[in-house]
Formats: structure tokens, sequence, C-alpha cells
């Protein structure tokens, strides 16, 4: 109901004709505003409280503010989920159960992805650390994210599409006129590529698989498949071992593909008064022998007459045929191994098929336990022989097709220049390869393949354990696994995912459980019953028996060997055989050993290199200079390989790693070392060698550590005592504290009134502690790289670690004994004459020195020299026992590093990141994709350090609190101690009762890092026991 | 002061004849004459050095302290080292002018000035380090406890680094104000001597309006006693508190309680060791021979003497009681067996030598003297005192408790590059210095040249009667004349010309001009000769003098200004030009002008004939 009402606004309104009413119909104002007035009027101006010049201020002033405002830092965008993914989180870490495959290196792992990337591998431990999660895989998430890698398909070097690769390959394929198609790849080990190949070769006549290992174990592969009829490589369970003797094998490190040492970190552990005992004969000094109780120089050809020896000293017989020392310490070992009988382990490098029949044998004859031929390890099945016999028919001409997938032939065969030419001879060439690299650049059709983490197969790393690999990110470049490649040439029209899981007849699992876990046990074994019956068929086949291997080894000619020396040939525990050689995280990973990065040189003994003339100096900054020389094997040479004097290499002896001096597809700065794969002649590491002083100036090496011994510092730094003493005698004997004194009578160290400060409350909530047990770590710097990747460490390059700023949070210490052990060196400071040089303890013996390892990092100390020196507060004590460095507060004075006696902190002398004098993967877009975003990347001018990976203790704590439930043991991790698949890194809550970190603390073995200077550290170290019993 | 009886076996403290009015000349003539050709070149070296240092922590500050030499082990090397060397140098200044004044030291006040400019800029330099050496220099105001709006946190009051903060502005500011102080006089004589309005006026400013009163010289002496006992303890705290910085670490070698002594007479053995080698060429370049004799060296040398041997102590006890710990880290101090074997042999030599060694010398008696030998040991105690630093820091740091982080330093061009620049910015500021201050406490000087001058001394030593001798020589006709035309203006002489007509009897003012009771300007008495020069001087032997009063506009009042000015007659005043007028005019306050408005020269001319 509308109203009548009308409202007026004043009387004017009732007057008719009101020519105000009028006026304000149009206008607003009845009278007019006299703008004019105050505006015009300069009296009125200048009256006003707003003058011209405060006008102007204002003006000035309200420019300059928006200005300054406008000048804020570069706004960074982020683009968030257009269509948010339904299983991501963001902020929330996902863990994928995958497994790392790549050839060279096999393992099960969890990767754990963040917001769609991988960023970190984990191991994985439904199954018992299957593979060998070594510093390799650790570092290859980073290779998942290499700018070098070829981001799509490429014909005869022009970009393509998948579709015309098919297309012309299919006709290709189909018209070689019955020309063999030849498949080089390395070992898969995967039951479902195996079955592929197989169809792939119904569907096209002449296919032959070629597999080839870069790195060969043809000799072990042989002996096992003649022995055993399966060609696979013994498994070695050492848990239970009690006495391991290896002759010139480094099965800590990637002897028969590694893995072992897991195992063998826990025979280490002196339990019930028993722990392992190892003896090793080698010539290089190896990871192996470096944790050995008892390490025997030898060199590779006196390593063949003892392998002999031991057999016949196993099996009954008496004589060793050798020198008088090396015949005593074989005798004992043999002595030893038959006393240890099931628990006796035998294992040996020496590449050739009759050394390995030989361990087989005896291994056999002990009734070993620890040898597991039932699942042996598929990972290797490679023939050094077939491929040679692929290049020589490829260079006669017989081979029409070549598909090469995951290898580089061109870069790592012994022959490479001939497989070169053979390559020419052959009709069609594919390379499925994820990098542009030496062989691929030889191929007219190039299949970018994905990274393992971007791929789906199945791995059956031993007989009975098949590992899924599934794709943790979409590929990231216009990739194609090469078997769904077969799979589109077969005809098969499926993806690699679907044949995969139609292949899936795993009845105990199903395919979804089997690919969340990562591994599945699937009971299969090699049957080795009736091996008589076996081992005569094989013989009819040109095989061997025991008996013809031990005759064929004692007659082992006499290599003339005049001024030549013995080169034994290893892949690197940084780079492996070369195929991550552009992943900046392991070229700057300090060799265990040499405590070198970014290199490969030819490591010889003390005496040898005096007799060439051949120095290793230091140069005023400290960093080493070595001399380089011209090595020749058979009338090949490689120029100007610099030496490594090595301490406890075997005379007559040299060494060289391969994987380095790869060139193509390799970033600028990672083009390092020396190719040896030309001297890898007919697959066999040991070459004879005649090397010459190259006199042509120094090679600068990049070291992370320059002093090699303790200086008789043993005591405070690497306690070690012998089993024996351990099991006879008092902690306080082997295991002394510290004493100080108070009111004129000794106190421990660790008496509450040795401590000047008032302690930190440390009972409310966690209190972290690491333990650190020096008889589990072997050296292999897993940790180191796990450190890198979970905490974003930098990389420097090879200068900067040479001017000894490297940044790894945690080191691994390797210390050289003095004299020739770690006792003597102690007992050698103490009497040391006045005025006598302290040389004597600083230089470490050249012979066989003692080594041990120790990881140090920092040691969030209760009472910390860092802490109380910072002049801006930068470094807290936090009440979970972290000494927390807080970055942002940071000036970068360095007095805390100065004031550290274990020297962990890092000073970010540059700026690593997004910085072009740094180009590694910090400064790439690709490479950045691998940085944790749960840690800051520090800026240039701030000191960094270890933080107890305090982003995982507090993401533990967070997801406890949530679920409103208390923490159990062995929930807490950090980067390292969940890396080590040793056991030998122990991270844990103190408060939790009975928790393992605590039961480790109160062991006898504890003790701290320089424990006298008082800082009580929230890291301990448990006391090396070696089992030195000769008998 | 000036009253205390002074043993006739001292020696003299100021040579030559001289008076007041001299040490007012010899100290002004730097600052109102033109530098010299060798002034300038080495101020260009100085420059440029310092330029190039600057060049050098510009690109530190804007790279990243990795173009230093440090590494991961290393973490301080030539910083800090300069750092602690300058702070050392820095200590003489403050026990010259602090110490020594307590202690009633004459001889302290013709080397305290120098001495306290080189600590003030050897701070400078010093600051300059703990700034560049940090990471993030940008944040260099967090060590400051500031309230947290200024985006600061509070500081840690347990880290020495932040001592240092306190200890070192302290010093900077107790030094600057207590050196100020004793300039107010001498800035106010420059004042009144310079002829330059430019100069007039700073100078002005500069000395606070200083007077000249009793009352003012009454609070100068007051003020100059608080401060010195202000700035005492100053001389033991920081250096002590630049000690504390490795005193309370854990590094061996560092960690030591016999540090904060040590430092300190360390520093004084540096900082002596430094005024030697600036003065003894100072003396020279400015002629200051007379004030800083080799008396003045030889107590130096002495003081260094005894620091040294202070130092020599320390160094011997660091050494014994190393070895006598038997503890293996302590082989390998600074100070050991294991440092004077191992790759810092030569560090650790040149330290024992250069401290230790050389310095020994100075026992005899005949080379405390040589001035040659003497600024030799000086330049080898600076730089035996850098190698102590080094040792300290470099050694200790380079061989630390676990060998696996055993490293070595070498420094890169950049390391170098900011010490010399810091050594050229210091010779900046302290030519500078020498060409715009008056480098010798002249107000101090003249009050102990009766007691301790030489003139004075002789004169005493020859039952000279003492009395009479405040006599102004100027006014006394005891004093032969001498010949004006000899002398060069000295307003327009150079550090090192024209000096010629100085240091003699000869150079006192016209007996017949009594310019004093008009004015105390010096420099408008340098004018009053110079007009005498172009008017004719009046010889009362031969003329006489002409009754002025004559003159239109000249009254007995005036007539007497006239002859206070040396005009007496007829002659005198026809040869006034407006130059002269001008001059009256400024002289004698009621005159304005009035001379020229009368043609006071026309006149005489006229009476003359």
């Amino acid at each position: 109901m509308s109203s009548n009402k009308k409202y007026w606004r004043s009387v004017e309104e009732l007057k008719e004709n009101s020519s105000i009413v009028e006026t304000l119909k149009q206008n607003e104002f009845v009278e007019e505003i006299p703008t004019d007035e105050f505006l015009g009027d300069k009296e009125t101006l200048e009256g006003s409280a707003t003058s011209r010049r405060d006008f102007l201020k204002y003006v000035g002033f309200s420019t300059a503010a928006a200005t300054l405002a406008a000048c804020e830092g570069p706004v960074n965008k982020s683009i968030p989920y257009v269509v948010a993914p339904e299983r991501i989180t963001v902020g929330k870490a996902e863990y994928y159960a995958t497994t790392m495959a790549d050839g060279f290196d096999f393992a099960s792992i969890l990767v754990k992805t963040r917001e769609g990337r991988p960023i970190k591998i984990e191991n994985n431990d439904m199954g018992n650390n299957v593979g060998n999660t070594n510093a390799r895989v650790h570092a290859s998430v980073l290779t998942l994210y290499d700018s070098e890698r070829l981001q799509g398909p490429k014909i005869k070097g022009k970009s393509a599409s998948w579709e015309q690769l098919d297309e012309e390959l299919l006709t290709r394929l189909n018209s070689l006129n019955g020309k063999q198609i030849v498949l080089l790849t390395p070992t898969f080990a995967s039951p479902s590529t195996a079955k592929l190949i197989a169809s792939f070769s119904s569907a096209y006549p002449n296919v032959r698989q070629v597999v080839y290992d870069t790195v060969s174990e043809s000799a072990a592969l042989d002996a096992f498949e003649s022995k055993y009829g399966t060609r696979a490589l013994p498994d070695y369970d050492m848990t239970e071992a009690e006495m391991i003797v290896s002759i010139g094998a480094d099965f800590l490190g990637d002897w028969h593909g590694g893995g072992i040492d897991s195992s063998y970190a826990k025979s280490r552990l002196p339990k019930n008064g028993k722990m392992s005992r190892h003896v090793q004969f080698e010539s290089n000094m190896t990871l192996s022998g470096a944790n050995a109780d008892k390490r025997v120089m030898m060199t590779p050809k006196q390593q063949k007459q003892a392998v002999s020896a031991m057999h016949s000293l196993i099996m009954g017989g008496n004589s060793t045929g050798l020198s008088d020392k090396l015949d005593e310490a074989v005798r004992n070992a043999a002595t030893q191994l038959r006393k240890a009988g099931t628990k006796g382990v035998f294992v040996t490098g020496v590449q050739d098929p009759n050394a390995q029949m030989l361990a087989l044998a005896i291994n056999e004859r002990l009734g070993s336990t620890i040898m597991n031929v039932q699942n042996p390890k598929l990972i290797r099945q490679g023939s050094a022989q077939e491929v040679l016999q692929l290049v020589e028919d490829m260079n006669s001409g017989n081979v029409g097709a070549l598909l090469m997938a995951g290898v580089n032939p061109a870069y790592s065969l012994p022959n490479a220049a001939e497989f070169k030419k053979g390559i020419e001879k052959v009709d069609l060439t594919v390379s499925f390869t994820m990098k542009e690299d030496e062989t691929a650049i030889l191929c007219e059709y190039l299949a970018p393949t994905p990274h393992y983490l971007e791929s789906w197969d199945d791995v059956e790393i031993k007989r009975g354990t098949v590992c899924l690999m599934q794709p943790t990110i979409r590929p990231i470049f216009n990739t194609r696994q090469f078997q769904d490649n077969l799979l589109i040439w077969t005809g098969i029209n499926s993806s690699y995912y679907e044949f995969l899981k139609s292949n899936w007849d795993n009845s105990s699992k199903s395919f979804n459980q089997a690919l969340q876990d990562g591994i599945v046990e699937t009971g299969a074994t090699t049957s080795n019953a009736g091996t008589e019956e076996m081992q005569s068929s094989m013989k009819a086949a040109g095989g061997m028996t025991v008996a013809s291997a031990a005759a064929a080894l004692s007659a082992q000619d006499e290599i003339a060997s005049n001024g030549s020396f013995e080169l034994t040939l290893y892949s690197s525990t940084g780079m492996g055989d070369g195929r991550q050689a552009n992943n900046p995280w392991l070229q700057e990973m300090p060799d265990p050993i040499t405590r070198t990065s970014w290199d490969n040189y030819l490591t010889m003994s003390k005496a040898d290199a005096d007799a060439l003339e051949i120095e290793n100096e230091h140069v005023s900054n400290g960093a080493l200079n070595g001399n380089y020389v011209n090595v020749t094997v058979d009338g090949s040479t490689i120029k100007n390989i610099p030496v490594f004097i090595q301490p406890g290499q075997a005379k007559g002896t040299v060494g060289l790693a391969l994987g380095y001096g790869k060139k193509e597809a390799v970033q600028k700065e990672m083009q390092v070392g020396v190719n040896a794969y030309p001297f890898y002649k007919n697959f066999n590491t040991v070459q004879t060698v005649t090397i010459e002083n190259a006199d042509n100036g120094w090679h600068e090496f990049a070291c992370v550590q320059l002093q090699n011994t303790m200086a008789g510092r043993g005591d405070d730094i690497i306690k070690e005592t012998t089993l024996e003493i351990f099991n006879t005698k008092n902690r306080s004997d082997w295991n002394p504290v510290g004493q100080v004194d108070y009111n004129h009578s000794e106190i421990e160290v660790r008496n509450p009134k040795a401590d000047i400060w008032e302690s930190f409350d440390t009972s409310v909530g966690p209190f972290f502690n690491l333990s650190i047990d020096l008889n589990a770590c072997t050296g292999c710097g897993a940790c180191v790289i796990a450190c890198h990747s979970e905490n974003n460490v930098p990389v420097v390059g090879k200068q900067e670690v040479r001017n000894f700023r490297d940044m790894h949070w945690l080191r691994i210490d390797r210390y050289y004994s003095s004299a020739d052990t770690f006792e003597q060196e102690i007992k050698d400071l103490e009497e040391l004459p006045l005025m006598d040089s302290y040389s004597v303890v600083e230089e470490q013996s050249y012979d066989n020195p003692e080594i041990a390892f120790q990881p140090v990092m920092c040691q969030h100390c209760n009472h910390a020299p860092c802490e109380t020196v910072c002049p801006v507060a930068a470094i807290g004590h936090g009440r979970q026992g972290q000494n927390q460095m807080t970055y942002n507060r940071c000036v970068g004075t360095r007095y805390c590093a100065n004031n550290c006696p274990y020297k962990v902190r890092r000073f970010n002398w540059f700026l690593y990141n997004e910085n072009d004098e740094f180009p590694y993967n910090m400064s790439n877009d690709l490479g950045r994709m691998v940085l944790n975003p749960d840690v800051t990347v520090r800026s240039r001018g701030v000191m960094e350090k270890c933080s107890f990976c305090i982003q995982l203790t507090q993401k533990t704590i967070l997801d406890a609190k949530r679920e409103g439930r208390a923490i159990v043991d062995g929930e807490f991790h950090t980067a390292c101690s969940n890396a080590c698949n040793k056991g030998a890194l122990t991270f844990g809550d103190l408060n939790i009762p009975d928790s393992e970190i605590s039961q480790l603390k109160d062991n006898d073995r504890k003790y701290y890092l320089l424990e006298d200077i008082g800082t009580k550290p929230n890291v301990f170290y448990h006391v090396k026991v070696k089992n030195t019993a000769e008998a | 002061m000036s009253s205390h009886y002074e043993a006739p076996i001292r020696e003299p403290l100021v040579l030559g004849d001289k008076s007041y009015h001299d040490i007012s000349v010899d100290v002004g003539a730097p600052v109102l004459g033109k530098a010299n050709k060798y002034w300038w070149i080495v101020f260009s070296i100085a420059l440029v050095a310092f330029l190039w240092g600057l060049g050098c922590i510009v690109y530190t500050v804007s790279t990243g302290i990795g173009v230093w030499g440090l590494n991961k082990t290393i973490g301080w090397a030539w910083d800090i080292t300069n750092f602690v060397w300058w702070v050392g140098i820095g200590h003489a200044g403050t026990l010259i002018s602090a110490v020594l004044l307590l202690f009633r030291q004459k001889w302290r006040m013709a080397i305290n000035r120098s001495a306290e400019a080189m600590t003030i800029f050897a701070v400078v330099q010093a600051g300059l380090f703990p700034i560049i050496h940090m990471g993030r220099p940008w944040l260099a105001y967090w060590v400051l406890p500031i309230p947290n709006q200024f985006g600061s946190l509070w500081v840690n009051f347990n880290s020495p680094l932040l001592w240092d903060v306190f200890a070192i502005s302290t010093y900077l500011s107790v030094s600057l104000v207590f050196w100020w102080t004793g300039l107010l006089p001498d800035f106010a004589m420059i004042r009144d001597r310079t002829s330059s309005p430019f100069q007039k006026k700073i100078y002005g400013i500069l000395s606070f309006g200083w007077s000249g009163r009793a009352k003012d010289w009454q609070r100068f002496e007051e003020v100059s006693l608080v401060l010195a006992g202000l700035a005492t303890p100053l001389v033991l705290s920081v250096h002590t508190i630049v000690s504390f910085d490795f005193a309370t670490s854990v590094v061996p070698g560092w960690h030591s309680t016999i540090f904060p002594p040590y430092f300190v007479a360390g520093a004084i053995f540096s900082g002596f060791a430094m005024v030697q080698t600036l003065l003894i060429v100072m003396r020279k370049v400015s002629n200051l021979e007379d004030y800083i004799t080799v008396t003045h060296i030889e107590y130096m040398n002495k003081v260094i003497l005894l620091t040294g041997g202070i130092v020599t102590v320390a160094y011997l006890t660091e050494y014994f009681i190393g070895w006598y710990s038997g503890v293996p880290y302590e082989n390998y101090t600074y100070l050991s067996f294991g440092a004077a074997t191992g790759p810092y042999w030569w560090a650790f030599w040149a330290l024992i030598i250069c401290n230790l060694i050389v310095p020994l010398s100075l026992w005899v008696k005949k080379w405390r003297r040589n001035i040659k030998w003497t600024f030799f040991v000086a330049l080898v105690v600076n730089i035996g005192m850098w190698f102590e630093r080094f040792d300290i820091i470099v050694v200790n740091l380079s061989k630390d408790r676990l060998p696996s982080s055993w490293a070595m330093f070498t420094p890169t061009f950049v390391d170098i590059g900011i010490f010399i620049g810091t050594i050229g910015f210091f010779f900046v500021l302290f030519l500078l210095y020498a060409r715009t201050f008056p480098v010798i406490a002249q107000a101090e000087v003249k009050t102990i040249l009766k007691s301790s001058g030489a003139k004075y001394k002789a004169m005493r030593e020859t039952g000279g009667q003492m009395s009479g001798s405040t006599r102004d020589s100027r006014t006394s006709s005891i004093y032969k004349e001498f010949d004006v035309m000899a002398r060069t203006p000295v307003s327009n002489s150079s550090v090192s010309e024209g000096r010629s007509g100085f240091g003699d009897d000869t150079i006192e003012h016209e007996p017949t001009v009594n310019a004093d009771a008009l004015i105390d300007n010096e420099a408008k008495k340098d004018q009053i000769d110079q007009m005498l020069v172009r008017v004719g001087r009046f010889d009362p032997a031969t003329q006489t003098a002409d009754d002025l009063k004559k003159i239109s506009g000249v009254g007995p009042i005036m007539e007497q200004n006239l002859h206070q000015m040396g005009i007496y007659t007829y002659d005198q005043v026809s040869k006034l030009t407006k130059k002269e007028y001008d001059l009256l005019d400024d002289i004698i306050n009621s005159f304005s002008g009035r001379a020229e408005r009368d043609d006071w020269a026309g006149q005489a001319k006229k009476l003359k004939k």
C-alpha cells in the first residue's frame, strides 16, 4: 500500500512559485558556493593553515612515501593449484615405496614427495633393506632434476614427435632383411621386462638381448652359473658371521652390487662377548679394508695365489706357496675360518671365474650359512663375453639394429673406439636414454626415457624378492619408458603399467598392497639340489668344476712385471660406474678413504711414488697438490693422471676409480677426472700397467680433510679397544672418563661438581640425543648425502672445497694412524723426546696404517661454546636438547665457528643459490625443485649447521599432538639416522622410558667427543672395539 | 705547573731559546702555511691506498666474505688481526695523555697531541674491522642494545664481542673528548693568528669560543684532570676486553688467563712504537726538533723497553706453561714447540725476533738515543706486534682440537688490500691532521717553558735572573734589534722553507712597537711588522718623533695608539695607503675610516715639508 504522505523540507515549499524551491530543483546549494573567494583570494589563502610550502611538503612526502612503499623486495609469485589434487595436502609430505634400479644401483626405497615433487630418498624398512641404499641412491633424486636431461625424442639430431619416431622405427625394424636386432641393456632384473623382451623377440625375427653391466661381475656370474645353474650372484647375510675373510673383495663397497654392509655392521657389534672378525687381503685401500680388524696388503697377483692357497688350506691341504708374512696371515685366516665353520664366510674380488669358483667351494665346504645361494642376487647378469662379441659382430656388419637402453658403451666400454667404429656399420641405431651422452650422440634415433622416479617396473633384486617401481611424479619431460616403446613396437596395445599389473600373479599380496609396501616376498628359490648333476652337465658344455678351477688358478702364468704396476680399477663410493656424473651432490661428496671430492686419481704407495719422484704437497693454504703420471696399458696410454699417495696401498700396485672423465651431457664444472674405462680391458679390473712421471706440474686436489692422523689424541677423539680387553677389563680401563681437580681431589668430568654452569631443565617434553656407534659405521657416506638432501645444503664446487669451505653439515672424519696402530700413536706422543718434532705423530704411516671413521655433526652441546660468544644471540639452546641456529638473526661474525671445538659450523661465504658463480642445483629452476620446503635456504653471510633435523622432530611431535597420543620410541628421526641402514646412527628421545637411545646412553661403550672441555654434548659415540684375536 | 722546580740534572724538554711567541709561531706554522711537495706526495699515496682499500671493502660487502682467504676452520685471520693491532696502537695516546698527566710527566706535553690523534685514527681503523668482517655488515647495528622496534633484538651480553662494542666506543668517545679539550686553547691560538677569515671562523667554532680568561684555564685544567681520571682505567680496560675475545673462548692457545695484562702491555708496546714511527718523521718534516727532542724519544724507548719486557715475560710464561701442562693441545698453540717447528714457523720466529730480540738493543743508551735506530726498532716492533696477533689468531685456529679440521690460511689480495687501505686511511687522517691541527699542545708546552726550556735552564745554570725574564723581548731594549726585512711573513711561510730567521734572537718584533697594549692577536702583530716594512721604521737613535697631534683627526690617545703600532714620524704617516688604513681601522677600534677621510697621508706630506 503506497503512502500518500508528503514530506516537505522547509516552509518555502508551501509557497507557490518560490524561487528557492525552483532553484533547489536544479542546484544542490541555494546560494552559489564562493569558491572564487577562498581559492582566489590571496589573503584567505595566506591566512589558511596550509601554506603553499606546506602543501608542497605534503605532496613531496606522500610521493616519497608512496615510492618507498613501492620499493619492497621483488614479489615472488606462487601459483596455487587451479584444481587441487585430491591426495595432496599442501605442506604435507607423501611417501611412496618404489625401487631404484638404474643398472648399477638397486634398492628398495621410500620416496618423500612434497606438493608432487620427490625431494628425498629414504630406506624402505619393509624390505629389510633390500638392495644397497648407498650415497648414490640417496643422491639419485637430484638426477631426476638434472638440467642436462634429454627432453624429447630426436631423429638424426633433430627434435621429433613420438608418432614420427614410432612410424619410422616400425618401418625400419620390419625391413632389416633378417639381420640381427640387438637389445643392449643393463641388468633389469625385471620379470615383466624379461617377459616383454621375450614377446618382442617373438614379434621380430632374430632379436638378441645383450646384457651389459658397466662394471662387470662376469667372473662371479660365470662361476655361480656353472656351479648352481643360475646366472646370479650369491647373497650374503653377515649378521651372524663370526669370521669374514676377503681377498680383494670390497664387499662394503660395490662388490657384487653391494648391499652387504648393513648385515656386516650388525655382526660388528660386540654382543655377549662376541663379534665378527674380519680379515682383509687387498691392494687398494678400500672401505672393507679400512673397516677390517686386520688388513694385509697383497698385490692382485698374490691375491690369486692366496685364493688358491686358502682353498687348499680349507680343503685340508697344507701348502700356500706364499711368502712368509703372507703365508702366516693366510694360514691364520684359514684356521679361524675353519674354526668359525658355518659362521665363517670367504669372499674374493679376484676377477677370475676360477677364483670365484673356489670361493663358492670354500663357503660350501665351511657349510657357511652366511652365503645364500637359494636366493641369489639378480642385479648383475651381464656377460663380458657377449658384449665383446657384440662389438665384433657390429664391426663385421652382422647387426641390423642396435637398441640401447640405459647404457653408454661409447663412454664405458674399454674398446669404445671399436664400438664407435662398429656402430657406423649398424643400419639402425636407437638409444633409449636420459641424456645425450657419448653413445646417444652416435645414434640415429633418440628415445628419451624417464628417470626411475617417473617409471613403472618390477625388480627382482634377489630371487624371491620382487620390488615394485612406481612413478612419484608425472614425467617432467616428453619421455617414454623403454618398456612402453617395446610394447608399442610389439603391437601390444597397453601401457607398461597395465602390462605390469596383468603379470601380477602373486596371491599373497594384492597389487595395490604390493605397491604400497614396495616389496613382495614371492618365496621363489633357486634350486641347488643336484648340483653334481648340474656340474657335470656344465662341464660338458665347456663349464668348469672346482677341481679344474683350482688347477687353473694355481697354474696362473707368472706375468712378467719389470717396472710395471698392477692397476686395480674400482668404482668409487661417490661416482659408482659414472652414470650420475652430473650430480653435484655426488661430485662434492668426499671419498670416504681419500676425503677428496671432484676427482679421480691414481692411488699409489709412498715407496713407489718416491721411486718415480712423484710428490703430493700442501700449498700455502694447505690444499693438496699432486704430480701427474702417464699410464699405459697394452700400448694405450692415458696422459696426466694425478697421483694421490695412498697410505696402505700395496707396493707395486696402483688404483684408479672408474666413472669419471665423462664429457657429454655433463655440465662443464662436473667434467672432472679421467676416464679409466679404456683400461678396463676384457672387463678385468686388474691390469698390468707401466707408469711414467709426466713431469708437468701440479694437479689440484679438492680435499675436505688435510691432516690425516689424530696426532696422538685418540683417547679424546676415537676411543678404541680390543674385544679381549672389552670382555675382560673394567669400563674404566678401556673407556676412562676424564678427570678434573676438585677440592684437591680428582673427580670425573661427568660429576656435576665439575660443572661450573647451571644445567638446563631437560625433563619437560622430548630430549633428543644421537648415538653414533663407531663399530657399526663403515664410512659409506649415505648419511652425508641424506643430510645434504634433507637440509638443502649447498654445493660449493671444486675450487671452494679446495679452499676448505665445503658446507657439509655432517662429515665423516677419517684418520690414519701415524704408527701401525692408534694405540702406538698415543704412546709415541707420550714418549716423544723433548724438542723432537711432532711429525712423528702428525705424519700418517704410509705402510699399512690403522683407519678409523667418525661421523661428526653438530654435537648439540648442553654447554655450547658457540652460544655464549654470539653478540646478537643468534644461537639459542632449545628445550629439546638442540643447539639452535637462528639464521635470520645471524650477522656472521664467525666467532661461534672459531669457538666450536668440533668445527661443525659452516659459514655461507657466498650466495650459493641463484648465483651463476655456483651453477649447481640451487642455481637452476629444475634443480631447485629438489629443495626441501621445510628447511630455509640460507643466504650469504650467515652461519649454518646441523639442526638435529628439527623440522622432522617437530613434525613427529605435532602429528602425535594432533592425534592425541604419546610418542612411542622409534618415531623420532633425523635424516642421517634414517639413512644409516647399519644402525650406526640412532636418534631418539631420552625422556621416553626405556627408549633405545637411553639404553645406548647407558651402554658402557658410550663416550663423548672431547669430553674434557665440558661441553656436555647431546651426541655420543660408542667406543670402537676391534676383534684382534689372531687364532 | 710552570712554577715547579726542576732539577738541573734533567735535560731540557724545549730546546732553542724559545719564547712563548716562538712556540705559537712554530706550532701554528704548518697550519697557517702551505703544504710542501712531500706532504702532497705522501698524502696522494695514502689516499690511493685508502681508495684501494675502500674498493676492496666494497667488493667484500657486495660479494661475500668468501673473497677473503678464510675457511671453515679459520674464521678469523687478517680481519681480527688488524683489528687488535689497530686497537693496540690506539693505546699509547691515552696512556700518554691520561696516565702520564696524572703522573705529572712533563715530557708528555710535546707528544700527547699527536699520540692522541694517532689513537683516535687507529681506533677508527680498528672499529672498521669488526663491522666489515661480518657476513652481513648491513646488520651491524644489531650488536647495539637498541629497542626492538628498530628491527633489532636484544643482544647477548655474554659475548665478548659485545663487550668490545662498548669498550671500543667508550674508548673512542673519551679519547675524542679528551683530545678536543686539550685542543681548545690551541685552536684559539690558530684562530687568533690566522689572517684568513675562513680559518678564523672555523677555528673559532672549533675552539668553542675560548677566550683565554683565567676561568677558562681553570675549567680547562679541571676537565683535563677529570677526563684523565676517566681515561686511565680505559687504558687497562680496552685491551683487557679485547683479550677476552680470546681468553674466554675454548680454543687452545686463546683460552689463557694471562691474556688481559699481557695484551695491555703489548698494546702500549705497539702504541709507543707507532708514536715513535710517526713523530720521528713529523719532528723533522714540521721542524719540531726543539719540542720533540732526543730526550722525548729516549723516554718513549724506555716505555717500549718496559712493556716489551712484560710481553717477553708473557711469551716465556705461555711457552713454559704450555709445555709444563703436558696437554697435547698446548703443544700446538702459537707459543709452543709445535708452532716453532710447524707450518707457521716463520710467523712464530717473526714474532720472537721482532718483539723479543730486536727491542733488547734499546738497553744500550747510545742506541736508545739514536734516532735512526729508534725508527727502525719502532717499525720492527709494529711488524712484530702484527705478527703476534696473527699468530694468536691464525696459528691457534689452524691446529685446533680435532685434527680432521686442521687447515692453513693464505690471504687473498682483498685481505691485503683492506689492510693496506686502513694504513692509507690512517695516514690520510694523520696527514690532514698535521696540516690542520696544532700538532703540539702549545698551551701546555708553554707551561713548562720556564721550568724545562733550554733557554731558561741555561739562564738558571748561569745564575741569570729569572724574575725579569718574563719581559717580552719585543718591548725590552736589552734585546738587540733585528731587520724585519729578513723575515718572510709568517702566514706565507710553508713548513720547510722561510724559517731561517726563526729560532734565534733576531726573530723578535720591532722593539719600538708595543702592539701588545692594543691587541693580543699574533697575526695582527705580524701585519704590523709588515706595515712597518712598507712605511719605514722609527729608529729612536737617529730620529726624533714628530708631533702627530698636528694631523687633523689625531688626538693624544690616537697618537699614543700610533706610537704603540710603531708610527712616530710624518714620514711614516705620509706613506700610509688604503691598506694601512684598513689595518689601523682593524686594530684601533675607535678609528673607523677616519684616517682615510681626513687624508692623514696628505696632511703628513704637507707637515713633513
